[in-house]
């Protein structure tokens, strides 16, 4: 056996070595403003959306929120499926931007359950 | 030897099949592109110019690249005879091609010289194409056989790719490793670093004596039996040679030749 371990050893901890340093190259999918100007006051919440899987998801989210009044930019990391999204408190909040990607597109007469969001964490 | 080996290729194998699964039944929204290296080369581009992962690409695609670069260094392409779930089912292919023909079908030498540049073509194509046709969409997944086997026909698969996947591995039955040996752009990428890698086959001349059972049963058809110590870039340390060699002690492994 001898020196052949070393292949599947070193299989290992490069893969784990993998896992530890991902977060070193983590760069947004998309990060985009969708106000020319930003509130003075900001609110800011953190979503996983099953669904946002790629670059392309991220700008069809970032279409949907386009056109909730209040929200202010959208950030999407695809490999978590999150997105940071900010807002102005005063016109909008976590549940109703939740709501609007939750709804379902109606693509071609076909109404199509794109996104769902299955965890809201609120940051302030 | 072959033990060990074929056990690490079946518990990729069955990751990745079990992540299609999975897929499929909708239970992850990953699929076998979230955990590949070639991934990593194609986020290369605009992750430098423009600080952006397009597609489906990640930061962990990058991460695997570089772990990747780690192994061909240390040990030559075994990313290839280890790891990938193609490159172990072509060899298991071949091996039943060899059973079944009881032979192997290598093309001539000369044949194979003009063959092998092409993955580097198909490199250069892939890349360009994703930046500039693809407009960063990563078109070369509806001809990937990897993709097209390991996502059950996922939704990138247009009409020609279960096609193309069934004849790269009705070639493999015949040709050994034929996808890898010719086509295969991530292969082309590791070339240079497989060169260098640094666990390798040595060959002792006064132990050999030349019976040439190591060539045949070496998958990537190298010549082991002229060289001294094996760089060549095709070499994944699948180690058949080692050990189907009848001499004890003219085929060894060693670091770095010595």
């Amino acid at each position: 056996m001898g020196k052949v371990i070393v292949i599947p050893v070193a299989i290992a901890l490069l893969t784990l070595f993998a896992y530890a340093t991902t977060d070193a190259y983590r760069v947004a999918t998309l990060d985009v403003a969708l106000t020319e100007e930003r509130p003075q006051e900001v609110s800011t919440v953190e979503y996983t959306i099953e669904g946002l899987k790629c670059r392309g998801m991220s700008m069809a989210a970032a279409r949907i929120l386009s056109g909730v009044p209040g929200v202010v930019s959208i950030t999407t990391y695809v490999r978590t499926h999150t997105a940071i999204v900010e807002y102005d408190p005063g016109m909008t909040d976590a549940a109703a931007i939740a709501e609007a990607l939750n709804r379902p597109v109606v693509v071609e007469g076909e109404s199509h359950q794109v996104f769902r969001v299955v965890e809201t964490r609120e940051r302030g | 030897m072959r033990a060990l080996r074929t056990f690490v290729q079946l518990l990729f194998l069955g990751g990745v099949t079990a992540l299609a699964i999975r897929g499929v039944a909708g239970l992850t929204a990953n699929t076998c592109e979230t955990y590949c290296p070639f991934g990593g080369v194609a986020a290369l581009y605009p992750l430098l110019r423009f600080r952006v992962y397009t597609c489906a690409l990640t930061e962990f695609n990058v991460a695997l690249l570089v772990s990747l670069v780690g192994l061909t260094l240390l040990s030559k392409k075994s990313f290839c005879g280890w790891i990938c779930p193609l490159g172990a089912i072509q060899e298991w292919l071949g091996r039943l091609g060899r059973k079944v023909f009881g032979r192997s079908f290598r093309p001539p030498a000369r044949v194979d010289r003009w063959l092998a540049p092409l993955r580097y073509v198909v490199l250069a194509a892939v890349l360009a194409l994703t930046w500039t046709v693809w407009q960063g969409d990563l078109g070369f997944r509806a001809y990937d056989p990897f993709y097209i086997l390991f996502t059950f026909g996922g939704h990138e698969t247009r009409p020609w790719s279960v096609p193309i996947l069934v004849g790269i591995l009705a070639a493999a039955v015949a040709v050994p490793m034929v996808w890898c040996r010719y086509l295969c752009p991530l292969g082309a990428v590791m070339d240079p670093l497989s060169r260098a890698g640094f666990l390798r086959v040595r060959r002792n001349e006064s132990a050999c004596t030349d019976c040439g059972i190591c060539d045949d049963l070496c998958p990537h058809a190298i010549p082991v039996s002229r060289e001294s110590e094996v760089t060549a870039r095709n070499c994944t340390n699948c180690f058949e040679c080692v050990a189907g060699c009848p001499e004890k002690g003219a085929l060894e492994i060693s670091w770095f030749g010595k």
